[in-house]
């Protein structure tokens, strides 16, 4: 038996199709798998950051809209205040030590935290030159805030 | 006087045929092309002096024929015919490939697979010429352009074709570089040969270590019958790159592959005693060996012209060329040829990629070959 009686006696046409099939499945599949092991790798790699983001989805209650910009310092209208003039008379730019020094010079209690706590607050903004300057956009903001 | 035309006659002048010079022709042809052109000589100088040990007339009964139960040859036959010798060498090419490049680039892998159609194609080829279809099937794996793979399937399905498709693969292996230039050319536009690749991205330690264990998990369990060949293909890699295992790694790729290449060649080479290898069969083998080689090649190259029509960043469509799994010359005919074009265009790393995947493609089909002739 020769020619296409013999193709299709043997079924010789569904033999080389499914086998056709089968390597492509096999080179496909593979190709998928490891085109994406690097990735697989890096996220076991970092699994404890993407274990904590997970749980802090989960678990990390959502603050409420109507606490305070800055919970942990109840009386930063007052300190923000007397900055504002402060460095109003000292000039801008200022270095932190130069601004803490005059702060305690004035009698201002607690220097070095206020003006961490302003930093935090972001009144106190860095120049990127390794100065600071006063950030009167967000002053203005705050005071906006200010309870009656 | 009686006595010394005795033993005239049953010396190899006396017991010789025409048909055995013509195979010892052969063998020297090969001696020859290993030695002098450099092609494939690892394989075809024992293969040719297999050839001439095979075709020394030898008087039956003595236990000298490769084919008599009792000789030696035989003996070393037995890892030919019962597919000992192909997994071996699979480990070994395994402890020597380093994948980084199909790991850098997967998407190469699909040219490996494309090639892999010229098997099934010949396979028709050879089903509708009147062979048998265990024979068609053995005939359909030379496309795979894998001597190993190509033998491992005809010991499993036709034992009697092991001398010509052996023959055939091994000759079409080393005929590489005048086969497929001319079927590059044709099939790819000068621009195309033009294309330059990416640089690939660079693959680490760990991915080249886990890339074998879920290599030959996946390919196994979708394809179970090529395990023998591709579990040894991927071990040799594991021992490779898990670096504390070098010294099997070492072994693996020196004096194990060696040795069995060593026999293996030489004993396929004596099985093609003039008797059965003269045959027309074998003239058939040939003529289809050479239309899978080509039809492989050119399915490689249609199939990443076919990619650039999808992908964002063109591929050079000669690593088509490289899926058949002749390693690594294809791949360096693809260098060879794009360098032709463009001297300062490196497509041999690039090449590798499909030139590998082409092994796994080869072994894989080889085993869905071998589990529709067993089923």
């Amino acid at each position: 038996m020769k020619g296409l009686e013999a193709i299709l006696y043997h079924n010789g046409f569904a033999m080389a199709a499914v086998g056709v099939t089968i390597v492509f499945t096999a080179l496909v599949s593979l190709s998928v798998i490891i085109s994406q092991l690097h990735r697989v790798l890096f996220v076991w790699d970092n699994r404890k950051s993407y274990i904590n983001k997970a749980l802090r989805l989960f678990s990390a209650p959502k603050p409420h809209e109507s606490e305070p910009v800055v919970k942990y310092f109840d009386n930063i209208y007052e300190s923000a205040r007397q900055f504002n003039l402060l460095i109003r008379a000292t000039g801008e730019p200022f270095s932190l030590p130069e601004l803490i020094g005059k702060a305690e010079t004035r009698g201002i209690a607690h220097a070095h935290s206020t003006v961490s706590h302003l930093i935090a607050a972001g009144l106190i903004a860095a120049d990127g030159r390794g100065y600071f300057r006063w950030n009167r956009e967000a002053y203005e903001q705050l005071l906006r805030q200010e309870p009656k | 006087m009686e006595m010394f035309l005795d033993f005239f006659a049953n010396t190899g002048f006396g017991l010789a045929d025409y048909r055995n010079f013509i195979m010892i022709g052969i063998g020297v042809v090969f001696i020859y092309l290993g030695i002098a052109k450099h092609y494939e000589p690892l394989l075809l100088v024992p293969i040719g002096f297999g050839i001439l040990l095979g075709n020394v007339p030898v008087f039956k009964g003595l236990g000298l024929s490769i084919y008599e139960p009792n000789s030696v040859l035989h003996y070393l036959y037995f890892g030919v015919t019962k597919g000992i010798y192909p997994p071996l060498v699979f480990m070994g090419i395994g402890a020597m490939t380093d994948f980084s490049t199909l790991l850098a680039r997967p998407v190469l892998m699909l040219l490996g697979a494309a090639a892999q159609t010229g098997i099934f194609i010949t396979f028709l080829g050879a089903l509708a010429l009147g062979f048998a279809p265990n024979e068609a099937a053995s005939i359909g794996i030379i496309g795979g352009a894998d001597g190993p793979t190509a033998i491992f399937l005809t010991a499993k399905l036709a034992q009697e074709l092991i001398g010509p498709i052996a023959v055939a693969a091994y000759s079409y292996m080393a005929l590489v570089p005048v086969i497929q230039p001319p079927i590059m050319r044709l099939l790819t536009t000068r621009n195309e040969r033009l294309i330059r690749m990416d640089e690939p991205r660079t693959v680490t330690k760990r991915e080249k270590m886990i890339f074998p264990i879920i290599a030959v998990l996946l390919c196994c369990f979708i394809a179970p019958a090529a395990l023998p060949l591709l579990g040894l293909l991927f071990l040799g890699n594991l021992l490779k790159e898990a670096v504390v295992t070098e010294r099997l790694a070492q072994a693996a790729r020196t004096s194990v592959i060696d040795t069995v290449t060593i026999l293996l060649g030489m004993t396929v080479g004596a099985s093609t005693q003039a008797d059965v290898f003269l045959t027309g069969k074998s003239i058939g083998i040939f003529a289809l060996g050479a239309v899978s080689f080509g039809i492989a090649t050119a399915a490689g190259l249609v199939f990443a012209k076919i990619m650039n029509l999808f992908l964002k960043t063109r591929i050079n469509p000669l690593l088509g060329g490289a899926g058949v799994s002749a390693v690594p010359d294809s791949a360096r005919v693809v260098q060879m040829v794009g360098q032709a074009e463009d001297p300062e265009n490196f497509l041999l790393m690039h090449a590798m990629a499909p030139n590998i995947s082409g092994v796994i493609g080869s072994a894989v089909g080889a085993g869905i070959l071998w589990s529709f002739m067993v089923g």
